[in-house]
């Protein structure tokens, strides 16, 4: 059980991470090469798929670690607390860039207002994003590490 | 440096290379890929090439850091006598253990194919001089390369998954081998 539980916990951790590395590490240098036009199309197309994988691998997280938990898994009370913490923050993170940050940076006009307005708010909002996505992928790294960390039951560590 | 510190560095930088070739795949099939569509076909092709080009240096860089720190990993935390005594054969966690290294080579074999036979032959370009036949030539060969590229990528992540599978046996019981 403890291994099917560590395995699960190992690559749902592994795809979070991944995915955030992916677009910090391929994605982000990739943008310079496309036309800006179709960057949005790429962007409002990738953003949408990138909040699904990532609700989904932190929804999975949640559940195994609560299992694992429950059952008397290796981590200790800090880790777990940590981990934890590292959670709630990445999911604030990204209900944020999905249902918030994102959308804005696809905004339309608005009544009353001119295209240089709309331009203003959208590399605002795109900024935002740039932040809160390397925020994302540097808690998703402390919280691997949380992981690894040692720990005083079980085999190995808690990743 | 004590042996838990060389143990934690080798554990952290074991699981960032694990994430950065599971989850690197898993971005590139589920979240880079389908958005391809809505471009262009050739904006598209250039797109798939550069993301490609990034994205194999990542994954060359973790195939190396993967023994590396799993050797690390592996010597830091067990007992050494298991490779020198003949235990490797003889215990599940040494088998566990010859299971992931000829399993990380399949990965290393799959990568080359990649990098060294499959994509210089997408990259390639077909030459209107040489006639039409050629022209058509070229581009099944292209296509079949895209087809294998396609098909060696999803079976790498499959055996990294059984790869993993083997690192949670050893790393909470003693291999399942």
């Amino acid at each position: 059980m403890h291994t099917t539980l560590g395995y699960l916990f190992t690559v749902e951790w592994a795809v979070y991470l991944g995915g955030a590395l992916f677009m910090e590490l391929v994605w982000r240098p990739l943008q310079r090469h496309v036309p800006p036009a179709q960057t949005g199309v790429l962007c409002q197309s990738m953003g949408r798929r990138y909040r699904w994988v990532a609700f989904t691998c932190l929804g999975l997280i949640a559940t195994t670690g609560i299992a694992w938990r429950a059952i008397g898994g290796p981590a200790t009370v800090w880790q777990t607390a940590a981990l934890a913490g590292a959670w709630i923050v990445l999911v604030i993170l990204v209900a944020a860039m999905g249902l918030l940050v994102h959308p804005l940076s696809h905004a339309r006009l608005r009544p009353g207002e001119d295209r240089a307005e709309l331009r203003i708010r959208r590399l605002r909002s795109i900024r935002v994003m740039d932040v809160l996505l390397r925020v994302e992928l540097a808690c998703a790294l402390i919280g691997a590490l949380v992981a690894v960390w040692p720990h005083g039951s079980g085999p190995g560590p808690a990743i | 440096m004590t042996a838990s510190w060389v143990s934690i560095l080798a554990a952290y930088l074991h699981l960032l290379a694990v994430a950065v070739y599971v989850g690197g795949s898993v971005a590139m099939e589920v979240i880079l890929g389908p958005a391809q569509r809505y471009v262009p076909p050739a904006q598209a092709q250039v797109l798939a090439q550069r993301s490609a080009d990034r994205f194999l240096v990542l994954v060359w860089s973790s195939l190396a850091l993967l023994p590396a720190s799993g050797m690390l990993l592996f010597f830091s935390l067990s007992d050494q006598k298991l490779v020198t005594s003949g235990g490797i054969f003889s215990t599940g966690s040494g088998r566990t253990l010859l299971a992931m290294m000829a399993l990380w080579a399949v990965l290393v074999v799959n990568g080359a194919l990649i990098t060294f036979v499959y994509r210089p032959r997408l990259a390639s370009k077909a030459s209107g001089r040489a006639g039409g036949a050629a022209v058509g030539a070229q581009l099944q060969t292209m296509q079949q390369a895209a087809t294998w590229v396609s098909r060696l990528t999803r079976i790498d992540l499959a055996v990294a998954l059984v790869v993993v599978l083997l690192g949670a046996s050893l790393a909470y019981g003693n291999g399942i081998l």
